[in-house]
């Protein structure tokens, strides 16, 4: 067996949460990894434009946020490992994280950043038509729509920020809500608002995505007449919320009925030693600004419970 | 304008210094006219290169059919071909920018070691395949959740020489993302048949590269 690499402290995910206690850590003069396994930046890294992270008063693209958030973890010396956790063991005094790639690394405490994922809507064709009309990644899928009429179901932030992202691309975009208003902050609703080529649905509920070798229509439910009709687009964007990343600390730490990650004041959870920042944390307000706030008071509060071990 | 800020050059100068092994050459295959992501892919081919002796670079003025791209079975451009000991059947199709560059940055590193990082159940079974698969990745510049894809293809490649693996970037390729069915990406297709939806893990992709194997 190789020496097993170790840490004073893994954080697990690489959103805006891990790469801030990457720094936080690295800036205390602990050995820091930060395990991703996809790019470095979570779901920030999809978003096209960020306008309520502080000190970018013109906004600016998830992926140029993300990339700066690494480059200054990584001067800071925060390692990154580009893998999965897949399982943790608590062993006296430290952690050993075994990774899908089956390597091991060992730390005294462990950050989990691990974020949320998308929800999906549950209905018929959903999973049948990913990847063929259905997505969840509007910059990613957004042009092979140009010119065309898309729906977006949702409506919070991310729902109408990707539906004027995509109305840039589409020749229409319907938002289908289940309520008569928006929950996305108020600037966002008046730019979607002004928007031409943006219509919203309010009121409605998806029943099923229809289509054969692509998506053709999007079958919604009127919740007050419980008429149907079918809206006919070629695209469904869904951001109707997330689930948390948590499966992997589940039998570890104290969740709360959604599965989210309960902390104390320090932000450790019920196990000694695991620290929890960011949307997988259970807390009000999932915002990147929150993220790292949470992440500098996990990773100032890891390096002294590490000093006191 | 030079794409790559300082301290990235920085960064990758050492990452280079410290991981390439053996010498990488990227054949490169252009167009002066109505390419219009030729240019853009060769600045950032061009400066790579300065960033570790062990790079060089080939140019080929595309012809098709011509003896070169025979050679590489290139059909499109602007394609990249990283040969390191031998070619290893790795492509780009179309820029290698955005999310991808650091897709490109990784695979010159693993064809310069000749070795991937496959876990060893994955690599075995990757090795044993004994028949030809070809695979194509669509992607765009912007999808996060791409480059985990072409890597998976691009290590497949680098394992067995029967496996060729190529990054496709859909939008300069509409055709091909017509003619495959992709309105989403990543998506990976084997030997044109068999697809695969996202960026699934390892053990998926093996299961759809052994299903197209078969």
């Amino acid at each position: 067996m190789p020496d097993i690499p170790t840490f004073d402290i893994a954080i697990i995910g690489g959103g805006p949460a891990g790469l801030t206690a990457g720094l936080y850590a690295g800036r205390g003069g602990l050995r820091a990894a930060v395990v991703e396994k996809l790019m470095p930046g979570g779901l920030v890294a999809n978003t096209e434009r960020i306008d309520n992270y502080p000190g970018f008063p013109e906004g600016i693209s998830g992926y140029d946020l993300a990339q700066r958030m690494q480059a200054q973890a990584a001067k800071f010396g925060a390692q990154f490992v580009s893998d999965e956790a897949a399982a943790i063991a608590i062993e006296p005094k430290s952690f050993l994280v075994r990774l899908s790639s089956k390597a091991q690394l060992r730390a005294k405490a462990l950050v989990i950043a691990s974020g949320a994922y998308p929800r999906t809507l549950g209905v018929p064709g959903e999973k049948e038509l990913l990847g063929k009309g259905v997505s969840y990644c509007a910059v990613c899928d957004g042009a092979f729509f140009k010119n065309q009429d898309v729906a977006v179901v949702g409506g919070g932030d991310s729902a109408v920020q990707e539906a004027v992202y995509l109305a840039g691309l589409c020749s229409t975009v319907t938002v289908v809500h289940r309520r008569s208003s928006l929950r996305a902050a108020e600037s966002l609703q008046r730019v979607a608002f002004r928007n031409g080529k943006i219509s919203f649905s309010w009121n409605r509920t998806v029943v099923a995505i229809e289509g054969g070798t692509q998506v053709e229509g999007l079958r919604v439910m009127d919740k007050e007449t419980m008429k149907e009709e079918v809206l006919p687009v070629s695209g469904v964007f869904i951001y109707v919320g997330y689930h948390p990343n948590s499966a992997v600390v589940k039998d570890l730490v104290q969740l709360d009925e959604n599965g989210y990650i309960v902390t104390d004041e320090n932000l450790m959870t019920s196990a000694p030693g695991i620290f929890a920042a960011g949307d997988v944390r259970r807390k009000l307000v999932r915002q990147i600004s929150g993220a790292v706030g949470d992440a500098a008071t996990a990773a100032v509060a890891a390096q002294q419970y590490i000093e006191n071990l | 304008m030079p794409l790559l800020k300082d301290e990235d050059q920085k960064y990758l100068r050492a990452e280079f210094a410290r991981k390439l092994t053996g010498p990488v050459k990227i054949v490169f295959f252009t167009q002066a006219q109505d390419c219009m992501f030729c240019q853009p892919t060769e600045q950032i081919i061009r400066e790579l290169l300065p960033l570790s002796d062990k790079l060089s670079l080939e140019t080929h003025a595309f012809a098709p059919g011509s003896e070169e791209a025979t050679r590489y079975g290139i059909d499109k451009i602007p394609a990249i071909v990283l040969v390191g000991a031998k070619d290893y059947g790795v492509r780009f199709y179309g820029i290698p920018a955005g999310f991808e560059f650091s897709t490109l940055v990784a695979d010159i590193i693993d064809v310069s070691r000749g070795e991937t990082s496959f876990s060893p159940e994955a690599r075995d079974k990757v090795r044993a395949i004994a028949k030809p698969v070809d695979i194509q990745v669509f992607v765009s510049p912007t999808c996060p959740y791409c480059p985990p894809a072409v890597r998976l293809a691009h290590m497949a490649a680098i394992e067995n020489g029967l496996v060729t693996a190529a990054m496709v970037e859909s939008t300069e390729f509409p055709h091909l993302a017509h003619q495959y069915n992709v309105a989403g990406v990543p998506r990976t297709i084997f030997n044109g048949t068999v697809s695969l939806e996202g960026a699934a893990p390892e053990a998926l992709f093996i299961e759809k590269l052994l299903e197209a194997a078969r």
